[in-house]
């Protein structure tokens, strides 16, 4: 146990906690807050605490301007490049861990190095490619980019779980009469969850935030929440039109929160533990 | 129920590096046998190539009649249980149990049935609806051997199943497992590194070092007539005293001479090193074999050797006492009835009938071990009380 802190201390503590946390959220704050103003309310000088409020900048944004649209976009990508990372990212990530031969530090390593690579060099190679293939702006195209950079990762990621699994698991299962298949499927992966959630969110925080390769990638139609959000910050010419940018990040932002508030138990549990001890 | 055979069974891993050269070993139907060795002798590795969890990469495994080298585990009809148990922790104690039942498409009434019958045996129907992590280690040792008794399997394996317990609970484990074994009359092969749970469990005793048999033998056996030094350092606790000696001939007597002292050879202990015939060995006698001198010895031979104590270790009934003479450090078990201190001398007589010689190069294979007639241990002890009255 902790020895009992001084007062004063303990003060201090709070203090610059507090003083921490306000700085850290207050630009997210303040957007939040001023997403529900009038233009003029929104940058008043000196800022106001109070000031009427008005949905008209998200009904802008998302029933005029079509943000539906793209949250749909972002929603198919994000949801397509989860599964699809999830699913190789497990299997290869229980291979690796229970494969005792030289290979699999190679294959780590080659996968480390796609993961420090900067993402815009892909992107050099790609876009032309997929020009002249005929397939770019199409979701499977950038599932396809975003699963490439995100698989290093969960790779690395869900291998350190399954290792954190005992292999006397995987014998108990094959001598109790399980293959390796059923093995994987009712022994390893029903134990595997914090890990698969842990890896889980962030691929689709990688998905979810993705710029760069979305707006290249993509347009019109297509276009991601990310990008579309750009267009409305790039163009200064009018307050309006920025305040609907605000709206929009701020509904970007908040299935966020809610997502890791609701993991947050497995995550912090995938974090610590690792895996399940026997 | 069924044997098992391993014909020039090899183990090569993927790194080239070889666990095991060739073994070969015979386990009859129904026996206990334990595999026991210091860590790196291959004992798991032996023990999971009968389970088919490693490949065998040449020679021949069979169980009972039929050649398994290239049957998987699930096929084999055997059991394990496993040092961490590796219960599923997803999993109620009941399915934990039933898995293996489930797996192999045992019709449901018939799992309930044998799934109560297991948990009846090792009393804990009343734990079927919990969780593995609800429970204590004890719990779930046994929970581990219900997973593996409930199938019926032709071998039972055992890696190691009780080193996770503490003291207590693995003495009365020892014993729940021995019952367990005469009940069910079915193959064990049991594996540890502890010489006293193979001392206590084993029918058959093989000892392991390096991937190579050093021998097989019935605990008894190991202990008096140890095949070489390795295996008689290894069985017996506190271990047998190794010294290095020469012979010497006096008389018509042979001599074992340590440098420190000089005690005489039984005569059929002089007949096999006459029949060897080397001059330089290693003396081994264990601990028990020794005890203070004191007038009126009728059992064991006149080989009276004075040491010096350095620590004591009372244990009650006797004590460990760590001499030395003339530069040998030894050990032996004195009766605690003796008055002693470190720094003391001591006068002691060997019980040269239970003596070892051992070659001083190679496998330092036995030469002379204890003889056939040699006095017992408990006739020893009893001699010795008698003296006391």
């Amino acid at each position: 146990m902790l020895k009992q802190m001084p007062t004063s201390l303990k003060m201090a503590n709070r203090t610059f906690l507090f003083f921490w946390v306000f700085l850290a959220a207050f630009p997210f704050f303040w957007m939040f807050l001023i997403s529900f103003r009038s233009p003029v309310d929104a940058f008043s000088f000196p800022p106001k605490l109070f000031a009427p409020v008005t949905l008209e900048h998200f009904y802008t944004v998302w029933i005029v301007d079509g943000f539906w649209r793209q949250a749909l976009n972002t929603t198919v990508i994000t949801l397509g490049t989860l599964t699809v990372s999830l699913t190789i990212g497990c299997l290869a990530g229980y291979g690796l861990s229970r494969y005792r031969g030289s290979m699999g530090f190679w294959i780590l390593i080659i996968a480390l190095v796609f993961r420090a690579m900067p993402h815009v060099v892909m992107l050099v190679a790609y876009k032309p490619a997929f020009w002249a293939m005929g397939i770019w702006n199409r979701y499977e195209t950038l599932i396809i980019v975003l699963v490439a950079i995100n698989q290093p990762f969960t790779i690395w990621m869900l291998r350190s779980f399954f290792v954190n699994i005992p292999e006397e698991l995987d014998q108990a299962a094959l001598v109790d009469g399980c293959n390796r298949v059923q093995t994987f499927v009712k022994v390893i992966m029903p134990v595997m969850w914090p890990g698969v959630i842990t890896t889980g969110l962030f691929s689709f925080l990688l998905a979810y935030n993705d710029f760069l390769i979305s707006s290249q990638l993509m347009s019109g139609d297509h276009m991601t929440m990310t990008a579309a959000l750009s267009n409305y910050i790039f163009s200064d010419d009018s307050l309006a039109k920025l305040m609907h940018g605000v709206a929009g990040a701020v509904s970007i932002t908040i299935p966020l929160i809610f997502l890791v508030l609701f993991f947050q138990k497995y995550i912090v549990s995938g974090l610590t533990h690792g895996a399940v001890k026997g | 129920m069924a044997g098992i055979k391993m014909v020039n069974v090899k183990k090569q891993y993927p790194n080239g590096f070889v666990a095991i050269e060739s073994m070969n070993l015979d386990i009859p139907d129904k026996e206990f046998v334990v595999l026991v060795g210091p860590s790196g002798c291959a004992k798991s590795t032996a023990l999971k190539m009968i389970a088919g969890l490693e490949e065998i990469t040449a020679g021949e495994m069979y169980i009972g009649d039929r050649l398994v080298n290239d049957v998987p585990p699930k096929d084999r009809e055997i059991a394990m249980v496993f040092q961490s148990y590796a219960l599923y922790p997803h999993m109620t104690i009941y399915d934990n149990i039933a898995f293996g039942l489930k797996m192999r498409k045992t019709p449901k009434e018939e799992i309930d049935k044998l799934v109560k019958e297991a948990s009846e045996i090792l009393g804990m129907a009343d734990l079927l609806d919990r969780k593995p992590r609800q429970l204590s280690g004890g719990q779930r040792q046994r929970v581990a051997l219900g997973r593996a008794i409930v199938r019926h399997p032709q071998v039972f394996l055992f890696d190691e199943p009780l080193s996770n317990l503490d003291a207590k609970l693995r003495v009365k484990m020892r014993t729940e497992l021995k019952q367990l074994h005469q009940r069910l009359q079915t193959t064990v092969i049991y594996v540890t590194h502890d010489q006293v749970e193979a001392m206590t469990m084993g029918s058959t005793i093989v000892v392991l070092k390096l991937g190579q048999i050093q021998q097989v033998g019935s605990p008894l056996e190991l202990y008096s007539f140890p095949a070489n030094r390795f295996v008689a350092g290894f069985i017996g606790s506190p271990s047998m005293n190794f010294l290095d000696c020469t012979i010497a001939e006096e008389n018509g007597a042979t001599y074992v001479d340590t440098g420190a002292f000089k005690v005489e050879l039984p005569a059929d202990k002089a007949a096999k090193v006459r029949e060897h015939g080397g001059r330089e060995f290693i003396f081994g006698i264990r601990p028990e074999d020794m005890r203070k001198r004191r007038e009126k010895q009728e059992n064991y031979s006149e080989a009276h050797v004075h040491a010096r104590i350095n620590v004591i270790e009372p244990l009650g009934k006797e004590m460990y006492v760590n001499m030395t003479a003339d530069g040998l450090d030894f050990m032996g078990i004195i009766n605690a009835r003796f008055q002693l201190a470190p720094q003391e001398d001591i006068e002691l007589t060997f019980n040269m009938d239970r003596a070892h010689l051992f070659e001083k190069d190679g496998d330092n294979r036995s030469v002379a071990h204890t003889a056939k007639n040699a006095t017992s241990l408990e006739d020893a002890r009893l001699a010795e009380s008698v003296d006391d009255d």
